[in-house]
């Protein structure tokens, strides 16, 4: 089968067999271990949308299901699935289809269906508790040599009575290391077993074939963590030009993946269904709805709005010529600390297969690093792309010299904010005692042991080793939603928390430096711990205490008096005392929400208009008035909505002083729902 | 690849990508008009005769040009970069007055509002000679004013704006260091007024420029300038002769800084003190475009509708949620929930150790770097605690790792915090502020590998020969040495649209390589270094051909390497063989029947060795 995309294929051979469901008591039967790796390993694929597919086969199984079976041989071996992307339909058979067999079949025939799908890899998963026959074992050697199979076996025990790598390779995790499970002894069968698969892994790779055998466990630990998807940078060809006479020419790559989150409704959970459209409408008292043909495009120049249509800007716009990596200018690197813009770096390196380009990049690179010069660059992707100025430093390893490229700041991005010199100012200067505090603060949190040769470093903490968190959580709540849509999100993982603290070693040391430091620094909270109040807090600030602000709201409403609503002479919202005609509106038999709710919104919008001061109070009485009713009669979200829209009304109107009002005051943040 | 073609903020995929950091760049906007009122700054410019006598050594501009031309710098950055900032111009020392309160000799020429096309034009109209006599016939210049009124004149401006003003600052452009030293009545009145102004917050800032023997502070301007109290140095800088100078200094003070964020660095759970957090660099977009009513050229509203496309009814919020797909399957979360996935911990700063600073590797990048000050209004003391902790990084060369949350539903990253000292120019201004810089750590998935070109390295004289270029081209790289050539152009258009010029003025280009000047100072030396490198036959400029043959992938016939005996032996005489590519060695080497292996060095020696032994 030509396949269009090049990703490999994995063949996941599971024993199935009588024996994988004897364990320890209080241990997993292998199975269900084997079975939880295959499905840490497939979840991975699946979030890092790996383009590899995958066959699950199971031997050991009641039943034959597969080409090769004829006769006696190859019996009791099942694919259970072909080739095909992994989804979460298959984990979903993973955790719920795969049972036990009956049976016992041969893992070495397993290796021989699996390998009929002529791909890449074969990951086995067993106890070896079957009988083998070696004699086929040279053939599939020959075979897997042939067609570049790979073979990775996992297994309930270690081979070699160790515990293998794997702890070493994961202790980064130290957390993860529960102490070994209590194991049980080994039958002949399975020692045979081993004999054959050590043989066979050897024969395969006389270095590292062991190293290709794991066990359950230590798998686990190692998949854990979920893989970010993967693509390959696209590269990007140009040359680097050096005054108008000199190019060389080079390939750079970038690459940024991020999968956004789309809308979709609520009730068919079809993004289809969601559409938005857009009206504009004049300033006027009525909203005046004018047609998208009769509006131009205009822009801010100060406190003037230009119009400006697009054919002019288009006309009149800076032009980038062409794409270009050119040289400025070379500058100490030392000028360019800490202003990089941006957030990636383009690696720069001579085009492929040309050695030509490859010495004269080569020079260059060398050349910077000896003078510890960086180059500062114009770099303009394509003729539609803005141009960005960069600077570009080398790097020198083993294998490659290439150029990092990072967008420096032009003059109108950067802030020349000035901060009080600390030197000068005796109020905060510390004192001999204070210094020497810090002094052995820093000394005993040092992150890096210097090894006896004085040359290299061990590293307590190494960021650049750690998954990012945001994604192994959301990952995480991504797969638990798959799974159960209705159920709320699970908590953090534990493990995930414990690798983002500080190493254990250092917190114990730093204790008593650290309360030297407490002693000797008198901190004192101001009080006033003014949160920055961002909307969305206020948004989100409901979730403490809705039980004392609903007896507020009670309170208030003792002074709204019920004697108006027996007058009955309101008839709609007025503008002299709109809260309290709203009130009394709202409780009339028949009253329409909506309707009324439209015109207080009416009058609100009214009194910003006005933009002052007193007319903000009265405002601001309706919006809580608003509120208050809202909140009794179940229709917060006619609140809620509201208060979005003025949100963004008063950010287009500037009435950031009224927003503000808004902001601070009681009983004005989103109602709750019941 | 749309990053690149959109240049609006939020359009298109670019949102997309930049999401993290535009939430918190937008977060900085939020915080800056809605919560804390309006920035404001009045020019205040000595109009005094003295003001417009050119300096003798120089054919330089005017003490009150360079002030006009610095003011209108102040004008354009703004409306680039924080239109809503409110600008005003006073004059004093004229013969006309024009104020709230009629003092003599005080014209207010623009009130404080935001700075727009007509105001700039207007500016433009008092510079150069032409600007002298325009402004000596529309103001006329009269040395018997008093500072203490113009003071107040300046602070009636300031009470008089309808809105909220958050900041409130004068900086007087001056060259006489002693206005009423002989009237000791008005020096009395001008600093009783500017203790009134210090009173209310209102800061004074001397832009002195510079004077026949000097400008001496002392003499007056030391009681009458307030400095801010998160602006104090210490010291003054010095006088300005020269407008990159008065630029500078005005340019440190023209901005109201901004914490992005004020929060605790917490030593362990229950010892912290509080820090405020910067953005020293924040890229400026241009502005969306407004939509405009073609009759009247009024803006519209604009209101989108997010409705149910089968229905026809209207969504609410709640009436949607958000999905991913992954293996086939679409997951479906509430709003809230994709929030709450964000959400570690409370926002802070972790101290988790130290670590030498040589560990910090620069390409690393992933997101600008912030800026860390101590706060005090959050926990006293901080000061001294953050004094203490830089003194010390600074001294050990180390830097502190910490886990950074900046805002709730913010995920934690990894952070350095680089120490930075206080670092003032030989003016004294002050060019690197005191502090730590947040860098930004690459998480492992940040990390990614790419398909690296296997290196040829060149031999010492080609890198000899290229070191020779960079020393020719060095320059001192400053963070304002390049404008953004296409906001650059967009705002001049829209000036020349403003002002109905009929031509735009086209916007140097900084961007573009200076070639001429780069050839001139190469000289001969990149003909010299492509010899080194190139051989004769080589265009880096053309297409590669394409080596592989589509189709079979079978073994590609080389092509013969036509390079003729004579022309082999000339490159062996001038030991240049070097030029040629490994292949085209290893051609003739078998050519030649020689060794065709090993590294080029080889190639190259038995090729010479052929040819020399002959």
């Amino acid at each position: 089968v030509a396949r269009e995309r090049n990703g490999s294929a994995i063949v996941l051979c599971l024993d199935v067999g009588i024996a994988m469901s004897s364990s320890a008591p209080g241990e997993e039967s292998p199975l269900e271990q084997a079975k939880r790796v295959m499905t840490k390993f497939l979840q991975r694929q699946v979030f890092a949308e790996s383009k590899d597919e995958v066959a699950v086969v199971l031997f050991g199984t009641d039943g034959t299901k597969n080409n090769l079976a004829s006769g006696d041989q190859y019996q009791n071996i099942t694919v259970h699935r072909s080739l095909m992307l992994p989804d979460f339909d298959l984990l979903e058979d993973i955790q719920n289809k795969i049972q036990l067999g009956s049976q016992q079949a041969d893992f070495l025939d397993a290796i021989i269906v699996g390998k009929k799908f002529e791909k890449r890899h074969i990951e086995l998963f067993t106890d070896l508790s079957s009988p083998v026959s070696e004699d086929q074992l040279e053939i599939i050697i020959a075979n897997l040599k042939k067609t570049g199979t790979s073979l990775q076996f996992f297994l309930p025990f270690p081979v070699d009575g160790a515990d293998g790598h794997g702890d070493t390779s994961a202790s980064i995790y130290p957390q993860l290391h529960q102490n070994s499970p209590p194991r049980k002894r080994l039958t002949a069968q399975q020692k045979e077993g081993i004999d054959v698969v050590k043989k066979l892994m050897h024969t395969l790779d006389e270095e590292g074939g062991l190293e290709e055998i794991y066990t359950f466990r230590e798998s686990l630990e190692r998949l854990a963590m979920f893989k970010k998807i993967e693509r390959r940078p696209v590269p990007w060809s140009c040359q680097l030009t050096i005054g108008s006479d000199l190019s060389i020419r080079i390939v750079a790559y970038k690459a940024k993946v991020k999968k956004i989150w789309t809308v979709v409704d609520a009730k068919t959970l079809r993004k289809e269904d969601v559409k938005r459209e857009t009206v504009y409408c004049l300033n006027d008292d009525d909203e005046t709805e004018v047609q998208k043909d009769d509006t131009i495009q205009g822009f801010r120049y100060g406190s003037d709005i230009i119009p400006f249509s697009k054919e002019d800007e288009e006309q009149m716009k800076y032009k980038t010529e062409a794409k270009c990596f050119s040289v400025l200018g070379f500058s100490r690197s030392s000028q360019v600390q800490h202003c990089y813009m941006g957030n990636q770096v383009l690696k720069v390196f001579a085009a492929k297969d040309d050695e030509n380009a490859a010495v004269a990049f080569s020079a260059l690179v060398q050349a910077l690093d000896e003078l510890n010069v960086v180059a500062i660059m114009r770099y303009a992707y394509d003729r539609r792309c803005n141009p960005q100025i960069g600077v570009a430093f080398p790097r020198i390893k083993d294998a490659y010299e290439c150029l990092f490229y990072v967008q420096l700041p032009y003059m109108e991005d950067v802030r020349q904010y000035m901060f009080s010199s600390l030197k000068n100012n005796k109020k905060c200067s510390p004192t001999v005692d204070q210094l020497s505090a810090i002094d052995s603060l820093i000394d005993s949190m040092n992150l890096v042991y210097e090894d006896v040769d004085g040359e290299t470093f061990e590293d307590l903490f190494k960021p650049s080793k750690i998954p990012n968190p945001h994604f192994q959580r959301l990952y995480q709540c991504l797969q638990h939603k798959a799974f159960h849509p209705n159920e709320p999100l699970p908590p953090i993982e534990q493990h995930l928390l414990e690798m983002l603290e500080v190493p254990c070693v250092v917190k114990e040391r730093c204790k008593a430096p650290l309360e030297k430091v407490k002693a000797l620094f008198p901190l004192k909270d101001a009080g006033k711990k003014k949160e920055e109040k961002t909307a969305q807090d206020i948004f989100k600030d409901d979730e403490d205490g809705p039980n004392a602000k609903r007896r507020k709201i009670e309170d208030e409403e003792d002074s709204f008096s019920i004697m108006k609503l027996a007058e009955g002479n309101v008839t709609s919202v007025g503008s002299v005392n709109p809260a309290e005609d709203f009130r009394i509106l709202v409780r009339q038999k028949n009253a329409d929400f909506k309707d009324v709710s439209q015109q207080l919104i009416n009058r609100i919008d009214q009194f910003l208009e006005n933009r002052s001061s007193q007319y903000y109070m009265k405002g601001i009485n309706c919006i809580r008035a608003f509120r208050g009713e809202a909140m009794k009669l179940s229709k917060v979200q006619c609140f809620n909505d509201f208060l979005q829209a003025l949100k963004s009304k008063v950010e287009d109107k500037a009435l950031a002083d009224f927003w503000e009002i808004v902001v601070q005051g009681k009983n004005l943040a989103l109602a709750m729902g019941h | 690849m749309a990053d690149w073609v959109s240049y609006y903020r939020g359009d298109g995929p670019d949102e997309e990508e930049d999401g993290e950091q535009q939430e918190e760049e937008g977060q900085e906007a939020v915080a800056d008009h809605r919560f804390s009122g309006r920035d404001s700054l009045i020019f205040l410019v000595d109009a005094s005769k003295a003001m417009f006598e050119p300096y003798e050594d120089e054919e330089a501009a005017t003490p009150f040009d360079m002030t006009m031309q610095c003011i209108r710098n102040v004008y354009t950055s703004k409306i680039i970069s924080s239109d809503k900032d409110l600008l005003s111009v006073v004059f004093y020392g004229t013969e006309n007055n024009k104020n709230s309160a009629d003092f003599k000799h005080v014209y207010v020429l623009q009130e404080l509002d935001n700075p727009g096309a007509k105001r700039i034009l207007e500016l433009d109209q008092y510079r150069g000679d032409e600007g002298r006599v325009l402004f000596r016939e529309t103001f006329g210049h009269n040395a018997d004013y008093s500072l203490g009124e113009a003071l107040w004149a300046c602070s009636n401006l300031f009470s008089n704006v309808g809105v909220r003003l958050s900041h409130k600052r004068i900086m007087l452009f001056t060259n006489e260091d002693n206005p009423h030293a002989n009237d000791s009545a008005k020096a009395k009145l001008a600093r009783t007024r500017a203790g009134d102004l210090r009173d209310t917050g209102i800061i004074l800032d001397l832009m002195h420029l510079k004077k026949l023997g000097g400008f001496d502070i002392s003499l007056f301007y030391r009681d009458i300038i307030s400095v801010a109290e998160d602006e104090d140095l210490g010291i003054q800088p010095d006088e300005s002769g020269k407008l990159e100078h008065l630029m500078k200094k005005v340019r440190a003070k023209e901005t109201r800084k901004r914490a992005l964020v004020r929060l605790n660095l917490y030593l362990n759970k229950d010892l912290s003190f509080s820090v405020g957090v910067y953005n020293l660099i924040q890229k400026a977009y241009k502005p969306y475009p407004v939509k405009l009513y073609r009759e009247t050229n009024e803006p519209v509203k604009t209101k989108t509708r997010v409705f149910n496309g089968k229905t026809g009814s209207l969504l609410l919020p709640s009436d949607t949620k958000r999905a991913q797909t992954y293996g086939n399957r679409q997951i479906v979360m509430e709003k809230e929930e994709t929030e709450e996935v964000k959400r570690f911990d409370s926002p802070g700063l972790f101290l988790i150790g130290f670590k030498p600073l040589s560990m910090l590797k620069q390409h690393h990048h992933i997101r600008p770097s912030q800026f860390m000050y101590p706060e005090e209004s959050l926990v006293t003391g901080s000061t001294t605690l953050f004094n203490a902790l830089l003194m010390k990084c600074l001294e050990k060369e180390v830097m502190a790792l910490c886990r950074y949350i900046a805002r709730r539903n913010t995920p934690p990253r990894f952070v350095a915090l680089v120490p930075q000292e206080e670092e003032v120019d030989e003016q004294k201004v002050q060019i690197a502020p005191p502090g730590f810089h947040i860098i930004f750590l690459p998480y492992a998935d940040d990390k990614r590998n790419v398909d690296f070109t296997e290196k040829v390295p060149a031999n010492r004289e080609q890198v000899d020969k290229m070191k020779e270029i960079i020393q020719k081209l060095r320059f001192k790289y400053r963070t304002d040495s390049f404008e953004n050539p296409v906001l650059q152009q967009h705002f001049r258009n829209l000036e020349a649209l403003a002002l109905d010029m009929l031509e735009p003025e086209q916007a140097e280009d900084l961007t573009m390589p200076k070639t001429e000047e780069m050839s001139r100072r190469l000289g001969n030396l990149v003909e010299e270094f492509k010899q080194l490198v190139y051989p004769p036959d080589y265009n880096p400029e053309g297409k590669v051909a394409k080596r592989k043959q589509a189709g079979d992938g079978q073994a590609e016939k080389k092509p013969k390497i036509e390079i003729s005996e004579d022309s082999l032996r000339s490159y062996v005489q001038s030991g240049t063989l070097g030029k040629l590519t490994v292949s085209a060695l290893k051609d003739m080497c078998r050519h030649y029947r020689l060794r065709s292996g090993g590294k080029k060095q080889e190639l190259i020696d038995a090729l010479t060795e052929y040819f020399s032994g002959r």
